[in-house]
């Protein structure tokens, strides 16, 4: 082993001769959890998918579920609040990836700057998503009818988008006159959606929004904290003693993980 | 948080640069933010007048499929510098998670999709045989 002593100062990565595939360690593992996530949404996402079909008849139109958007209250906006939060997203990205951009460069002020531009972004984005929540779980001003266990929804117009509060719907057919006045007589006022009722549509449809939005958030919400523990770390100048800045461009890549796979949510649930 | 001492020369250091290239690189992320805002807002109209276009629903479907997959190639490419990656490291990343995901796709597409619980339900009482055991 005397020979091997004088290349010792030769050795790269990962305590063998190379460094498999010339990355570190670190990122290269966060890049194998990444894929392992990846794929866990991929399967919810198909899950949705499969139901979505599954029941068609009956599955609501995101575009008459989500049409609020703050202050505005009554206007019909759709997909203009969710339009803004993949803006607020797709920015704090931005932010992200110029706070990595700066690490780079071993600039340690606007690395800062922008970190902490990102973390706003990320609170912005798990608080508008909070206020989506709130808006579905409430319901509309309407509402469905509720009777024997059955939901029954207020037709509507879709080109007016006026609720037609004589006339019901019961898995995608429209009842007659006097069927619905019938059921309304005898059922009750649902409004909202939880995972028991669901004023808009299917079931499912509820049980797959608040499944995989919060799954998401929940992403969101760790990445943001996450964010704040490297945000301090580089406050503190522990990047400047390791003389690089690699933890900020890791955490970068959760961060663009979570804005990815919200640009796949996004459009699989309110565009398709 | 005690020091850490990386004692092998690191891939850590080899992504710096000095401030004329990081000038360059983020004339590239803008651009890539104007890309990826310019193709929501053409998604978001799409999404909004596709019924007043009479448009088909296999078009809708490629269209923001692509559309998103064109996303997520930048939003990799660039923003997570996997272009900067070597190639092995390219492809040790996509290639399976696209294989993993062409064979969910293809399936339930194919055969996984198509069984349905109530689907047994659906059917009269008297056609439900015995099936010998085994079945599948």
């Amino acid at each position: 082993m005397a020979g091997a002593t004088a290349n010792l100062e030769k050795i790269e990565g990962w305590d063998g001769q190379t460094s498999p595939m010339r990355a570190s360690y670190g990122k290269l593992f966060m890049w194998f959890f990444l894929v392992s996530d990846a794929l866990t949404f991929s399967g919810f996402l198909c899950a949705y998918g499969f139901f979505r079909h599954r029941f068609a008849g009956e599955w609501p139109d995101p575009q008459e579920v989500f049409h609020h958007f703050p202050f505005l209250h009554g206007k019909h906006l759709p997909l203009m609040y969710v339009g803004l939060m993949t803006f607020i997203l797709i920015m704090s990205s931005v932010t992200m990836v110029l706070a990595v951009e700066a690490g780079h460069r071993k600039n340690r002020r606007q690395v800062l700057i922008w970190m902490f531009a990102t973390i706003i972004g990320g609170f912005m984005f798990v608080g508008s998503q909070a206020w989506e929540w709130y808006n579905f779980i409430k319901g509309t001003d309407t509402g469905a009818v509720l009777y024997e266990n059955k939901m029954y929804l207020y037709n509507v117009d879709h080109t007016t988008h006026a609720v037609d509060t004589t006339t019901l719907r019961f898995k995608g057919s429209v009842l007659s006159k006097e069927e619905s006045a019938r059921i309304i007589a005898s059922g009750e006022k649902f409004y909202g959606a939880n995972l028991k009722h669901n004023e808009y549509g299917h079931i499912a449809f509820a049980d797959f929004f608040f499944f995989i939005t919060g799954f998401h958030g929940f992403h969101v919400f760790s990445g943001v904290i996450i964010n704040i523990v490297i945000f301090i770390m580089a406050l503190q100048g522990y990047m400047d003693r390791v003389g690089h800045y690699e933890m900020v461009e890791k955490v970068g890549l959760y961060w663009h993980f979570v804005d990815l796979v919200w640009v796949f949510v996004f459009t699989f649930f309110y565009l398709l | 948080m005690s020091e850490f001492h990386d004692p092998f020369p690191s891939y850590e250091t080899m992504s710096q640069h000095d401030e004329a290239y990081g000038k360059k690189a983020r004339r590239t992320l803008w651009n890539v933010f104007w890309l990826l805002l310019v193709v929501t807002i053409v998604e978001v109209i799409v999404g909004l007048y596709a019924v007043d276009w009479n448009l088909s629903k296999t078009f809708l479907k490629i269209f923001f499929i692509g559309f998103t997959l064109v996303k997520a190639f930048y939003i990799v490419y660039t923003f997570m510098h996997l272009g900067h990656e070597s190639k092995w490291t390219k492809w040790v990343i996509i290639g399976p998670f696209t294989g993993f995901i062409l064979y969910l796709i293809f399936m339930m597409v194919i055969g996984e999709g198509n069984y349905s619980m109530t689907k047994r339900l659906d059917e009269p009482a008297a056609k439900v045989e015995h099936v010998d055991g085994g079945g599948h």
